[in-house]
């Protein structure tokens, strides 16, 4: 039951890839530290762009470990994968899992419900896919610099 | 003008320890000009946010007519924390005033953009919240 889950970490100039990671709000947290350091080592962003793209993805991150499991006893997985495009200068994040969510559009009370307006808000483009295999949420941000791109251009 | 009687509110910092990421937020309580501040420092996400809630619901018992949550020192606040500060100004109703004070890209610029400045009246400094109530 515990091998059940597997794991893969990549982290380099072009892919952030979790793979399999526990979706629970520990998890989250500490995904999303790791998804930041990522950003700040790899691409020139401006402090507001940096700060929009963190939350955006905390968002997609929370909402699987809040909503995705909610109907089995243990926490299923999330997944995230984002990658940067040289060509496009483009930032894409995909956060999925295996669950359902429950029905977003209909929040139980106004203090919630606030991620998926946030993810749209605070991206360049944002999609949510859901089917009986899990929830898919897709975020673009267009021009994103590469550090080693810009520096060397300065020369 | 700042009177700093700084109170760490009840469990806030023995929960602190409990986070083992960055997710750390810590929450105190102090009294500006007779205004009551709760001021919360580091992370506030779906870890932290219900420590967070906690402390605002103690301020809150205690029916003071204003109440300051100054998240200036809050370095990422996440729509779990949106939560709290709403459902901390329902509970406010009208025994309270409160308002929020934050300023830049992690805290009032999502709290703009999904309009919860538009439910509570949010400031820049505590000195401008404070004059606001008592004004």
């Amino acid at each position: 039951m515990i091998d059940t889950m597997q794991s893969a970490d990549v982290t380099n100039a072009e892919r952030f890839e979790r793979v399999g990671i526990l979706a629970d709000a520990q998890t989250a947290s500490n995904t999303r530290d790791e998804f930041a350091a990522w950003l700040r080592e790899f691409f020139t962003l401006d402090p507001i762009r940096s700060s929009d793209v963190v939350l955006a993805i905390n968002e997609a991150l929370a909402n699987c470990a809040e909503f995705a499991y909610l109907e089995r006893a243990d926490a299923g997985t999330m997944d995230i994968l984002a990658w940067h495009d040289a060509v496009e200068s483009s930032i894409t994040v995909l956060v999925s899992d295996q669950g359902s969510w429950r029905p977003p559009v209909v929040p139980s009370i106004r203090s919630r419900g606030r991620g998926i307006p946030l993810m749209e808000a605070l991206s360049d483009r944002a999609s949510i896919e859901t089917s009986d295999r899990g929830t898919s949420v897709r975020l673009e941000w267009a021009d994103v610099a590469p550090v080693a791109l810009r520096s060397r251009s300065a020369h | 003008m700042d009177e700093q009687r700084e109170a760490v509110v009840d469990k806030a910092a023995a929960d602190d320890t409990t986070a083992s990421s960055g997710s750390t937020c810590v929450v105190s309580e102090r009294s500006v000009d007779e205004v009551v501040v709760v001021a919360a420092s580091g992370v506030i996400d779906m870890l932290t946010a219900p420590q967070f809630g906690e402390a605002l619901r103690a301020a809150l018992e205690k029916k003071p007519e204003q109440l300051v949550v100054d998240l200036t020192e809050v370095e990422f606040l996440a729509s779990a924390g949106m939560g709290v500060l709403v459902a901390a100004h329902e509970e406010a109703g009208s025994a309270t005033r409160l308002c929020v004070v934050a300023e830049g890209p992690a805290t009032s610029r999502p709290l703009k953009l999904v309009g919860i400045a538009d439910i509570v009246p949010l400031f820049a400094t505590v000195d401008e919240a404070v004059a606001s109530l008592r004004g």
